[in-house]
């Protein structure tokens, strides 16, 4: 099997993560948190303060995250030959990534529609830029159900020599875990859980970073041993 | 499971943890527990539901909006969102064992995408946002309210078209996994999510949100139309056959191979 085309999809991967670079040299407003603390007529000072910049996160990370999801359909892809009884956990894989893929989206027009006209009342603001902070950080749940069921996956895989190596089920688990935290951000205000906070945005965010950057390594070993087990040379 | 138990004990005693279909299991058992969370996140813990009515008082909006525990009720429903997309994918799975063109399947995964944004995340948001941020101005709360109601129970589009991809695929699949009968039964769910398009217009009576009509004649329905269906999606895994497991739909990805789909 020709294996050419997943290497292209494959490799938009470091394409987003080289965009990301660029966004957070360039528009380096999100780099520490706004807290969940800031008063509307803060919240409203700030994204007037800071047009340029927020417009370039909003530009910058819609594309950033639709350059992730050709990484996630080709982890989809390899879930499919993997041999469990049904395609079960590939589907909920698939329909999980959507879902997530819109949350992110979300989060990202609503601070563009924020700073699209910052002169709106402050409560406004205000309240898009806690809707965008939510959509942003909490969604959790996804990316959960995403590497349980991949690892799940990769456990009951009957295949004799396996698609993925079994480490890469029990990493999938840790990083499930360390995702979980990010949910409560809807409760708290201060402290690691809040939106902030250590455990909520810098543990998740860096788990998430970390995961990807693992997952592009293992896909590439993937692709490259389906591509020799098919003699394939391209 | 217990029915599970006796599956495999028919199976030459394989021990539950061995059978061959735990995966589809496994993803099956997930759908009670997420449901029974559903519930208790939209009932006891936030008393979103039954739902309020649209025509309540600004005090009365306020009041709710600002209830603590829709704070509890958002963050245990963000943690068992991802489960709604496995409870589709179990419905997914049969219809692609169908004979039907894979249209079907890919309508329904789309389907399943939008929903589990706009019929459960958006509105519980919504309504967790008020909570958040006690400080917003009433009108914000009262719109809030709105668009939490309306997006929870007037989100018809997208569940119109998966119980009517899953009910059409059923009434033409020839290899009988889902029983005929249930095909003509979802086709009725089809129509009683349309009687919800009133809740966009009417303010109170039987057509508003929490109307007899546009509500509860729905949830009626609904209920053990769901049950039924989760029933005979666990007959149909217990029914397949071992020689039908394990068929990779990518090779019919592959060049010159038979299409796997008629």
């Amino acid at each position: 099997m020709n294996t050419r085309g997943q290497q292209i999809m494959l490799w938009t991967t470091p394409v987003g993560g080289a965009l990301f670079l660029i966004a957070y040299l360039m528009f380096p407003v999100l780099t520490t948190p706004m807290s969940p603390l800031m008063s509307p007529e803060a919240v409203a000072e700030f994204f007037n303060n800071n047009l340029t910049s927020i417009r370039g996160v909003v530009i910058f990370a819609n594309l950033i995250g639709a350059s992730l999801v050709p990484f996630f359909a080709l982890i989809a892809v390899h879930m499919l030959r993997i041999a469990n009884s049904s395609p079960v956990f590939a589907y909920s894989y698939i329909i999980a990534v959507g879902v997530s893929l819109s949350a992110f989206i979300l989060a990202d027009y609503c601070w563009g529609v924020a700073v699209f006209r910052p002169d709106r009342d402050p409560q406004l603001i205000s309240l898009l830029n806690d809707m965008a902070w939510f959509f942003f950080i909490t969604p959790v749940g996804l990316l959960v159900v995403q590497n349980i069921c991949l690892a799940l996956s990769i456990y009951l895989d009957a295949n004799e020599e396996p698609i993925f190596p079994r480490w890469v089920a029990h990493f999938n688990v840790v990083t499930a875990i360390l995702m979980v935290p990010g949910a409560f951000a809807v409760i708290y205000k201060t402290g690691p859980l809040a939106w902030d906070g250590s455990l909520s945005f810098t543990l998740r965010l860096a788990t998430f970073t970390v995961y990807v950057a693992v997952m592009f390594v293992v896909l590439l070993g993937v692709v490259r041993k389906q591509n020799e087990n098919s003699g394939g040379s391209q | 499971m217990t029915e599970l138990a006796v599956d495999t004990a028919n199976r030459s005693a394989v021990p539950w943890f061995k059978n061959k279909k735990l995966d589809q299991y496994i993803c099956f058992w997930s759908v009670p527990v997420f449901y029974t969370l559903f519930g208790l996140v939209f009932v006891p813990l936030s008393y979103m539901m039954p739902p309020r009515s649209p025509a309540a008082g600004i005090a009365e909006v306020v009041s709710f909006m600002q209830s603590p525990t829709l704070l509890i009720a958002s963050a245990i429903l963000i943690l068992v969102l991802g489960l709604s997309a496995v409870a589709n994918a179990c419905y997914a799975v049969q219809i692609r064992r169908m004979s039907v063109s894979p249209v079907f399947l890919y309508a329904f995964l789309a389907g399943s995408m939008v929903g589990a944004i706009v019929g459960c995340l958006f509105p519980m948001f919504c309504f967790g946002l008020g909570a958040f941020r006690p400080g917003y101005d009433p009108e914000i709360l009262a719109m809030l309210y709105d668009f939490g109601y309306l997006s929870f129970i007037g989100s018809l589009g997208c569940f119109c078209l998966n119980w009517g991809v899953l009910s059409l695929a059923i009434v033409l699949d020839k290899n009988a996994i889902l029983p005929k009968w249930l095909g003509y039964y979802t086709a009725w769910q089809f129509a009683t999510e349309l009687f919800a398009a009133t809740v966009w217009i009417a303010k109170d009576g039987p057509f508003a949100w929490d109307g007899l009509m546009a509500f509860w004649f729905n949830i009626v329905i609904y209920v053990p139309w769901q049950i039924i269906v989760y029933v005979c999606v666990f007959m149909a895994i217990k029914n397949q056959s071992e020689t039908e497991l394990y068929s990779s739909e990518l090779e019919s990805a592959a060049p010159n191979e038979k299409l796997a789909y008629s």
